[in-house]
């Protein structure tokens, strides 16, 4: 309904993400660098996705367990890209540390790997919802709205906006999360990632029952809620062992 | 919150500043051209994706023969276009040659001129009827003279502002790549990976012409007389090299013309933290690994694009015999991990990015995109190309060829089941 709503719904989904851009990675090109390439990364992988889905869509709308086969492969496969993206992550900074000790600069700081982190899940965050999103509000613009038959309580857009603004959370602080779990050898962490992304993305299961929106996108919010809970108690745990560590030396 | 000492700058602050430096214009040409495209077309209604998924079509298998029609007429319209701008890129090469610079520096003046106003007048009226903007005939003929004479002295005059020339540049690119998606779509796909291969062919073999220019320009030591976008340098450490900074303002604000080598000879003191990845300071720096001569790292080409008289009909027809095309190769003096170098960027690798960004944009917005990030990988990758195999290297080949891929794979695959998923308020 009009350019107002439109974007509306735009900056309800990406909101956090623009202002997390625009005071943290926007200063630094590398970062920018980061975001771009794993939000490449991500696209390689859903087009992988739909390239593996493709001959068996469309799914009647009655059946709902091709439903669960598929967010299990889809949720299981960006696992996988995402220790993927670990590796080269790791093959990096040693190239990088590499040329900061022969210009004769500091090598990466605890902060550093986490900005990188931070940019790597914020790309995906980014990918999903432009691709899941943005890309399908351009009606939004119009004259009127659009409304599911699932869900006729709010209009889709404000639905899908929403959801990718869950979504935006929890793949930017996962990320964090899972480089900090992978660089540190805590199974906690590394375990937890999955958990949460195969959690959240069943859950959007129920919002296949009729009028399971209700139940399903505060679920959704929720769970970003916690990843970022998490997200940030592991931050401050390890920041203040790194600053105690750096004090005793 | 704990925080790490900030005294010295980490290594992140400016890594990658040079890449950033061209992706931010190259991106900003690409918006506006799908902000223009989205604006100025009515052709695709923007219910087509959800549609789509509302009812289940199948692909019509009637059109054979036509798809076959169009398929040929696009291939021999992008061929006709191909051999016109191969005659024309020779004849530059033989007037360069021949050191009619004042000749073609005035032709592209004059070029550069007919675009902005004539190209420029028909968008902007495009828009002004669009949103009923109430402004007057004398007004806006005013205004839009002012705007084509300065943009001619931007970017021909060394002593604007660097933003002023960059803006102009990247505005110049946007018009010539709107009036280039008016075209029909199977001439607009088929251009463009014919343009790929030839630019290809025309930079990387022996006899290409675009080389040819290049070996004459780095010969002579001269500019090539060309319209190119150069990414401002970068600031140095504090405290490092003022000298350089002031000797490299000079050379960056000669706009369109690459600055002379041996101007560059001068970042002599080359402190040791410098990693000379591809600076050209090689004659008196005794430990760059560049020893070389700079000419090898020193290629811009780009022609000017010139809109023949009755520009919108000749550009329908791709038999635009008086198009001089601007192609361009990334040249990058120094990858962007912290050398000094300004990439240069021809004009014509913006304008056929911009094409295709926009050709995808009349498609629908998730086809813009995914094109997008396909170009930005595929620039990438052309730097570090470059990087590694200092020399010309073309840009358009990989991006474009990624660009086409991606929006096929797009359009096919991944729309639908995107819309599948979402409409179905399934997200992963």
């Amino acid at each position: 309904m009009t350019a107002a709503a439109g974007l509306g719904y735009v900056l309800i989904a990406l909101g956090p993400a623009l202002s997390l851009f625009v005071a943290v990675i926007a200063k630094k090109p590398f970062l920018i660098l980061t975001l771009l390439s794993s939000t490449l990364f991500w696209l390689v992988s859903l087009i992988v996705l739909s390239a593996v889905w493709r001959g068996f869509l469309p799914v009647k709308s009655a059946v709902w367990w091709p439903y669960v086969l598929l967010i299990l492969t889809s949720v299981g496969f960006q696992e996988s890209v995402r220790i993927v993206f670990w590796k080269v992550y790791k093959r990096l900074e040693d190239m990088l540390d590499a040329f900061a000790d022969r210009v004769s600069k500091p090598r990466l700081y605890l902060t550093d790997k986490m900005l990188i982190a931070l940019a790597g899940g914020l790309g995906h965050g980014l990918a999903h919802a432009v691709f899941f999103c943005l890309s399908l509000l351009t009606p939004a613009f119009g004259p009127a709205t659009f409304y599911v038959d699932r869900c006729s309580h709010i209009p889709f857009f404000l639905i899908s906006a929403i959801m990718s603004l869950g979504f935006v959370v929890i793949h930017t602080f996962s990320m964090v999360i899972a480089f900090n779990g992978y660089a540190e050898g805590r199974k906690s962490d590394q375990a937890i990632v999955p958990v949460v992304h195969s959690i959240a993305a069943i859950m959007t299961l129920i919002n296949l029952a009729p009028g399971g929106c209700v139940v399903g996108v505060p679920l959704l919010c929720f769970m970003a809620a916690v990843t970022l809970q998490y997200c940030w108690q592991m931050v401050w745990r390890r920041l203040t062992e790194h600053q105690n560590r750096q004090m005793n030396n | 919150m704990a925080q790490d000492p900030d005294s010295t700058p980490s290594l992140l602050d400016s890594l990658g500043e040079e890449i950033i430096r061209i992706v931010a214009p190259v991106s900003a040409c690409m918006l506006l051209v799908v902000l223009l495209v989205s604006t100025l077309s009515s052709s695709t209604s923007p219910l087509s994706s959800l549609a789509a998924a509302a009812y289940s079509d199948p692909s019509s298998s009637s059109s054979a023969a036509s798809i076959w029609d169009k398929l040929s007429g696009a291939l021999l319209s992008s061929l006709v276009f191909i051999a016109s701008v191969t005659l024309l890129t020779f004849l530059l090469v033989l007037l360069f040659y021949l050191r009619c610079t004042r000749f073609l520096k005035s032709y592209m003046a004059f070029s550069s001129f007919v675009v902005l106003a004539f190209l420029g007048g028909e968008i902007l009226l495009l828009l002004v009827t669009h949103f009923s903007f109430p402004i007057d005939a004398i007004t806006f003929s005013l205004l839009l003279l002012n705007f084509s004479v300065v943009g001619v002295m931007a970017v021909f005059m060394t002593k604007m502002p660097i933003s002023v020339n960059q803006g102009y540049l990247v505005i110049i690119g946007v018009l010539v790549a709107y009036w280039f998606t008016l075209l029909p779509e199977w001439t607009t796909w088929a251009l463009l990976v014919a343009m790929a291969l030839y630019d290809l062919a025309a930079v990387l073999l022996p006899g290409g012409p675009l080389r040819l220019l290049v070996e004459l320009a780095i010969s002579r030591d001269e500019d090539i007389p060309a319209l190119v976008y150069e990414a401002r340098p970068v600031e140095p450490r504090p405290g490092a090299r003022r000298r350089l900074w002031r000797e490299r303002r000079d050379y960056g604000t000669n706009s369109g013309s690459n600055a002379n080598p041996s101007s560059l000879g001068n970042m002599s003191p080359v402190t040791d933290e410098r990693r000379d990845l591809g600076t050209n300071s090689s004659l008196n720096s005794n430990n760059s690994m560049t020893g070389e001569a700079l000419p090898e790292t020193r290629l811009v080409i780009s022609e000017q694009e010139s809109a023949g008289g009755s520009s919108r009909s000749e550009l329908r027809a791709p038999l635009v015999q008086t198009q001089l095309d601007s192609r361009g190769e990334g040249e990058i003096e120094g990858i962007g991990l912290g050398s000094s170098g300004a990439i240069k960027l021809g004009l014509g690798d913006f304008i056929f990015y911009s094409v295709l960004v926009g050709r995808a944009a009349m498609y629908d917005f998730m086809t813009v995109y995914a094109c997008y990030l396909a170009i930005i990988a595929g620039l990438g990758i052309t730097l570090l190309l470059l990087a590694f195999y200092r020399k010309a290297l073309p840009a358009l080949p990989v991006s474009i060829m990624l660009g086409v891929f991606v929006y096929f794979l797009t359009r096919v695959l991944l729309e639908v089941f995107v819309v599948q998923c979402s409409t179905n308020l399934l997200m992963f």
